[in-house]
């Protein structure tokens, strides 16, 4: 578990230099045993960073989610850092990022944290749905703790966790500037096993199972907005004339969008499974960037944000690249 | 207008004698609970808390097409909603059919609808009360609604154990009665009474509330206020909260290619915090980034709405609460509101 007294006096110490603009952390959410983003700019705000199983959000995104305004005449740009949390997975985020040349490297200040796991949200709803006080998630050994109201209560850790993380290779995270703690050794593996389960299915049943998905989609778009990958100045989404994606929902233009986002994540992806998490009507779209990812390993032997000096996949050619399943 | 009662084992039948018309009722998609039209009575699914997404689009669907055109041809082939038929949309929350009465103010405003109101004009909604607040972020008692609020509804249900105290609110309720006289019952002459005090019991059971005193006539005042920044810092610029918000009505007009030579101008739902929201043609953004479109999202329902329609454009419904991916949470907003000074 992190020590919150130590992330404190870190976060003080990054927001107080001078080349440091903003730091992205978490803070109590407002009800239940919710989190949410926090954006410090100077060291009194520090005080109520946390950091818990609950802090699920990605914070790469917001380094790409950032607003761009028009700097006004007879003012500069402010260039100074970013300084952002993340945890193993998230971290993956930002190398590929930056492999991808989204912005260099200087412009942000990484705070590593080695993370045990995050429970998913919905799972912990499910079982505590009136929890309104603030309450507080902590792991102790195998369990968490959830304390809310005066009452706690031990769960077992797997009943909660995230999915993403029983098959976590990555708990500390693979790019950092600070480490707040010790490093987390690999606790799981990925065999790609529900993937696989996937693939024996037939297409027809396959389909059944995708349409029933697709169909009730509302295009909200937080698949994408909060995806760190989906940072497209001018998304193909947007285009007008001539309007490669039509705006109306239904079936048809539903699953065209799930699968051209899903193929621009081909090799991309880094599987922090944030779109399944935030999707209001439940749509399991890691299923569909998770074959993407296995395909990617299996033919490439490629792995997005895990090496910044990896070009990405799709911007390079080898002669030895299989193509036998192209022909 | 009369009281009745339904038996829950004539429940079946009454929704099969409710399929002649176009029934929409909640179902579930997966574990996900919808409002679809339903086919047989099996389908609908009735211990539901609230739906994700509300009902609104049976009223104000989310793509509408409202003619076809061909090339060359220049005859519109125009949208008749009365070929959508006479709509039931049975076991809708009091807040969601409240948020349809606010909605049709707008409506029906300085331009009539004639899509919307028409499709209003041919729906008859059925509520079921909320004995138990569905969430914990309902808060409909403190922007005037009520867990059995009838305030747009022409037919309000009420969850008695063995039964459903069926009351009749409009011509319409009293009509759709009619057609389920083989069903109704006479209720119990203490029911009412019975139900007036789990209506109190359950208004009770409300965990959040705000009080809204002020807040309209607060906000223009806020305008370059720092909350602004700080509520919105977190945001995707999701369409989340006002797709799911049973009020939100807001809707961009689009022409679409079908086929070569063939297409079809539709309006659909749009979203005050999409980055494209009201870009003008000339690139500017009047809302730039996402602390003015947070604006916007506040002003539009706690502000605008009440100025021109005297009604606060929220039911409490909870639902932007719930389901923000980043913990914004529209009470809490409202909080540093009252406090901003």
């Amino acid at each position: 578990m992190v020590d919150l007294t130590k992330l404190r006096e870190m976060a003080k110490e990054v927001i107080s230099r001078e080349d440091v603009r903003e730091l992205i952390g978490y803070r109590p959410g407002t009800y239940g045993f919710r989190v949410r983003p926090a954006f410090v700019t100077g060291p009194d705000d520090a005080d109520d960073l946390v950091f818990t199983p609950a802090c699920v959000n990605n914070l790469a995104s917001y380094i790409v989610l950032e607003e761009k305004l028009p700097v006004k005449r007879g003012e500069e740009p402010d260039l100074r850092k970013v300084a952002v949390m993340v945890k193993g997975c998230d971290s993956r985020a930002l190398l590929q990022q930056m492999e991808e040349k989204a912005y260099p490297r200087e412009r942000i200040l990484v705070l590593g944290i080695p993370c045990t796991g995050v429970v998913d949200m919905a799972k912990v709803q499910a079982r505590f749905p009136d929890v309104l006080e603030v309450g507080e998630i902590a792991l102790e050994g195998e369990k968490l703790v959830l304390s809310a109201g005066g009452t706690k209560e031990e769960v077992p850790k797997e009943e909660l966790l995230a999915d993403k993380c029983t098959r976590c290779r990555y708990p500390t995270p693979l790019v950092y500037d600070e480490l707040l703690d010790a490093e987390v050794e690999r606790f799981a593996d990925d065999d790609y096993a529900d993937v696989a389960e996937m693939e024996k299915r037939s297409a027809a049943d396959k389909w059944a199972y995708w349409e029933e998905k697709f169909n009730r989609c509302i295009r909200c778009y937080s698949c994408r907005n909060v995806c760190p990958m989906c940072y497209c100045e001018d998304c193909v989404l947007l285009r007008l004339q001539p309007q490669w994606m039509r705006r109306s929902v239904d079936l048809s233009e539903n699953t065209a969008y799930h699968i051209s986002r899903a193929y621009h994540l081909a090799g991309r992806c880094i599987q922090c499974g944030e779109c399944q998490r935030v999707c209001p009507v439940d749509i399991p779209l890691m299923e569909l960037n998770r074959k993407f990812s296995k395909d990617v390993l299996e033919l490439y032997d490629y792995e997005p944000g895990t090496d910044v000096e990896n070009p990405p996949l799709l911007s390079t050619f080898k002669v030895e690249d299989r193509e036998d399943f192209i022909m | 207008m009369a009281v009745k009662k339904l038996s829950k084992e004539k429940l079946g039948e009454a929704l099969g004698e409710l399929s002649k018309f176009r029934l929409i009722a909640p179902a579930k998609s997966d574990d996900v609970v919808v409002f679809k039209q339903i086919g047989d009575a099996g389908e609908a699914f009735l211990g539901y808390g609230n739906s994700t997404v509300p009902p609104k689009k049976f009223a104000f669907p989310q793509t509408e097409t409202l003619f076809r055109f061909v090339v060359g041809n220049p005859e519109l082939n125009e949208k008749n909603v009365e070929e959508e038929g006479t709509t039931v949309i049975f076991g809708l929350r009091p807040c969601d059919a409240r948020a349809m009465a606010i909605v049709d103010k707008l409506f029906s405003w300085d331009f009539e609808d004639p899509y919307y109101l028409k499709r209003r004009e041919l729906t008859t909604l059925v509520g079921m009360a909320c004995v138990e607040p569905p969430s914990v972020n309902c808060f409909c008692a403190s922007v005037g609604g009520n867990p059995f609020g009838t305030e747009g509804l022409d037919m309000l249900l009420t969850d008695m154990g063995d039964y459903y105290l069926v009351q009749e609110l409009t011509d319409k309720g009293k009509k759709l009665a009619e057609t389920l006289s083989a069903q109704l019952e006479d209720a119990a002459a203490d029911d009412e009474k019975k139900a007036e005090q789990m209506a109190l019991d359950a208004k009770g059971k409300i965990r959040r509330s705000i009080d809204t005193a002020g807040i309209p006539e607060k906000l223009p005042d806020l305008w370059e206020n720092e909350l602004w920044k700080k509520v919105s810092a977190a945001c995707l610029g999701c369409g989340i909260c006002t797709y799911l918000c049973p009020t939100c009505h807001c809707f961009d007009i689009q022409d679409e290619v079908e086929e070569m030579g063939e297409g079809r101008r539709c309006r659909m739902w749009d979203s005050c915090m999409f980055g494209e929201y009201t870009v003008h043609a000339s690139g500017h953004n009047p809302r730039p980034t996402r602390k003015e479109r947070t604006r916007n999202r506040i002003n539009h329902k706690y502000s605008y709405y009440p100025e021109h329609f005297e009604v606060i454009a929220c039911v409490g419904c909870g639902r932007c609460i719930n389901l923000c991916p980043v913990n914004i949470d529209i009470l809490d907003i409202l909080d540093q509101v009252v406090d901003a000074s």
